[in-house]
């Protein structure tokens, strides 16, 4: 860009230097003095995230998820939104998106005991959804509920039974 | 006369754009400053950092968003700053488009199968959009126009 004269261009990465520099010393002072300090390299891993604060980890296998399914020992939560439960839900589960959890709750749940086992699922490896809903689902008295991770798309590529509509 | 008439609206353009962007930086970085674990959480549900950055960029990049808000606010270092913030505008909105363009809901870090489309991906971009217009308008007028010697304000 040689209409831009290069005293600019010198100026600027001076300017961007000192900047650079005082976010640096900004961020590690910040970060050393704060309460709540943050490592700054952490295990982001997807596993790491189905492990409850008091150290609990809710994930299931697909191989004992399927295991349970087969012999009807427990039933399965789709915590994504009810449209896309009708597109397609693993056989049998109840809808509960997680965003309306306290609205659908009561009629979600109706009939099912708190010492069912549940399995809650959502769609994507790093969907927080079924976490989060398996959480809540803790919190309301239910005290055997697991997460089956990336659960709708692990499913349907394993082949195993799915159905549509209003299950 | 006529010709200080178009002076005054283009100084007041420029010093409106410089200090409404600043005020959108530092507004953005705060509440990032005090919840940088929940600004991690975002970052990761962006789906795009490896791992080993995710926190490094909750902790520095809010500093980053106040440091140069406040100086455009205040006027001070525009070349520095207006450079820092394009990049910045333009890495977001490059997210928000490859994530959009992938259907990834970034608001639960979820894959939406395309039913779900969310309206507020589209807010987001625009949003975005006109934060980048402003950007670049004053970059052209820190770097093009000053450096022609049209004006002289940094």
């Amino acid at each position: 860009m040689t209409f831009i004269n290069s005293q600019i261009w010198t100026k600027t990465s001076r300017q961007v230097l000192f900047i650079a520099l005082i976010v640096l010393i900004a961020g590690f002072v910040s970060n050393r003095i704060r309460s709540d300090k943050m490592p700054f390299v952490e295990d982001w891993s997807a596993k790491s995230n189905l492990v409850t604060p008091s150290g609990e980890n809710l994930e299931i296998s697909l191989s004992e998820a399927t295991n349970l399914f087969n012999k009807g020992e427990t039933v399965f939560i789709d915590a994504r939104s009810r449209a896309e439960y009708d597109v397609g839900h693993i056989k049998g589960a109840k809808s509960l998106p997680y965003k309306e959890a306290d609205l659908k709750f009561v009629e979600a749940m109706a009939g099912i005991s708190e010492d069912s086992a549940l399995i809650t699922y959502c769609d994507g490896e790093t969907c927080e959804l079924s976490m989060e809903l398996a959480v809540f689902l803790g919190n309301a008295g239910y005290k055997n509920v697991k997460v089956l991770s990336n659960g709708w798309s692990v499913w349907k590529q394993n082949g195993l039974p799915v159905e549509t509509g209003k299950g | 006369m006529k010709e200080e008439i178009r002076q005054n609206i283009s100084m007041t353009l420029y010093h409106g754009a410089r200090i409404v962007l600043g005020i959108v930086f530092v507004y953005a970085s705060y509440d990032k400053i005090l919840h940088p674990a929940a600004f991690a959480k975002i970052i990761y549900n962006y789906q795009i950092l490896p791992d080993e950055l995710i926190n490094l960029s909750a902790i520095f990049l809010p500093w980053l968003e106040l440091s140069i808000g406040f100086l455009l606010v205040i006027g001070v270092w525009l070349p520095g700053s207006v450079f820092i913030g394009n990049i910045l505008l333009i890495i977001f909105f490059c997210a928000l488009v490859y994530n959009k363009a992938r259907g990834l809901d970034i608001g639960c870090g979820c894959f939406s199968t395309g039913e779900g489309e969310t309206p507020e991906s589209n807010l987001y971009l625009l949003r975005d959009f006109s934060f980048i217009v402003i950007a670049v308008y004053l970059f052209i007028k820190v770097f093009i126009l000053n450096s022609l010697g049209l004006k002289r304000s940094s």
